[in-house]
């Protein structure tokens, strides 16, 4: 057999032992799957300890955005149970997406939006980042693997805080939030709800005044909102859309008024 | 292939071609330059030599370059998933073991090799002796 065709023989083989190897379930055979899920889990539990006392179970505030969840995903065919949504007390414009499968609402973001369609495009969004592993791959980037089994060993010490810091207030790469923002989308088409509520949410805010202290973490966590809105637009016209009524017109009523008496209290 | 009558020093020489790529086996796995540097650094110092150290000095240095290739892919997929650029799935783990297998076939043929030739005995290995009998004419 002549030089060239040996190097192919080579190759073939190299590829082939390769690919028949690949058919083995490794990360579950080496058990990788499981200590990434348990990791995270212990992650999640961890950093929800440092909100859960902020927690705000009231029904009329919670309800609306854990119906809205929950028709995003069985329009979606994710498995709501998995996902855990809690809104917090704080006044801050803001929602973020946590190892563990949890999303966090701040009540100053119910507070700024302006319909459910709004809410919908905000719950779809973190559930997108979640659906497509952002929290972690962020995470693993940030601070590494060995770093994040310490701190969810209980070993982290100070960098707990700093896992949360990261997570709250600081925003993902670009190609994060347009994957996200583009899973969002479909996830509202298939909702039936129409995404220029997400576009329109994003352009407000966009604009909204960076003074004001309640705008400072949107901003920072979100840039680019203006642009971001555009594609989000441009995407939904390319989708079919069969828009749906999303909330009973009451359930957002009286989570608007249950918002305004907590605002008086504070 | 014929080689004149062969001297206890060429055989020494041509056996330590083979020793010098096996250390760079060791220390260069995680680091696939490493292998081609130390092999190619022997194969200057005895370009001058006999034709039997000459060969198997080229030999050595041309089993390197598929190694160099296929760890340098497997390094670089390393490097991207202690940076979490990529997760690490059953592709890469099968082609770790892959390049492990070859590196392995690679080290054992090699220290077959250099047992042999310090014997003064030729070894022409499948595919790289071929190579080597086009590189290294008479």
């Amino acid at each position: 057999m002549k030089i060239f065709g040996k190097i192919i023989v080579l190759i073939v083989l190299f590829i082939s032992i390769w690919q028949m190897l690949a058919l083995v379930p490794w990360t579950k055979t080496l058990g990788l799957e499981e200590a990434r899920v348990s990791t995270e889990e212990k992650l999640g539990d961890l950093i929800w300890q440092q909100y859960k006392d902020r927690e705000n179970r009231e029904p009329a505030l919670t309800e609306p955005a854990h119906q809205i969840l929950s028709i995003i995903c069985k329009a979606n065919h994710i498995e709501t149970e998995n996902i855990k949504l809690h809104v917090i007390d704080d006044i801050e414009v803001n929602a973020f997406a946590m190892p563990g499968q949890s999303i966090i609402v701040n009540r100053g973001l119910l507070e700024e939006t302006q319909d459910p369609g709004e809410l919908a495009g905000v719950i779809a969004h973190e559930l997108a980042h979640l659906q497509h592993n952002h929290v972690m791959k962020k995470l693993l980037r940030e601070f590494g693997l060995s770093v994040l089994t310490s701190v969810a060993s209980g070993r982290g010490g100070g960098q707990t805080a700093e896992v949360m810091k990261i997570l709250g207030a600081t925003a993902y790469d670009r190609k994060f939030e347009k994957e996200a923002d583009l899973s969002a989308v479909e996830y509202m088409v298939a909702a039936g709800v129409s995404p220029e509520h997400l576009a329109n949410f994003l352009y407000r805010l966009g604009k909204a005044d960076g003074n004001q202290e309640k705008y400072l973490r949107w901003i920072r966590t979100h840039p680019d909102s203006g642009e971001r809105a555009a594609y989000i637009l441009d995407h939904a016209r390319k989708q079919q859309q069969n828009i749906r009524p999303l909330l009973a017109d009451s359930s957002w009523q009286q989570m608007k008024n249950a918002l305004e008496l907590e605002a008086e209290e504070d | 292939m014929n080689f004149p009558p062969l001297s206890e020093h060429d055989c020494e020489k041509a056996s330590n071609s083979y020793l010098m790529s096996l250390m760079a086996i060791v220390v260069g796995l995680p680091l696939p330059i490493v292998n081609l540097l130390a092999t190619f650094g022997f194969y200057l110092g005895n370009r001058k030599g006999s034709h039997f150290v000459r060969w198997h000095c080229t030999q050595a240095l041309v089993s390197q370059f598929s190694l160099l290739f296929m760890n340098s892919a497997g390094f670089w997929w390393s490097v991207a998933i202690l940076l979490g650029k990529k997760d690490p799935d059953n592709s890469y783990i099968a082609y770790m073991v892959t390049v492990i297998l070859f590196n392995l076939a690679d080290f054992i043929a090699t220290m077959y090799s250099a047992i042999h030739t310090r014997k003064g005995n030729h070894v022409h290995w499948w595919l790289y002796g071929d190579i080597t009998n086009r590189i290294c004419p008479k």
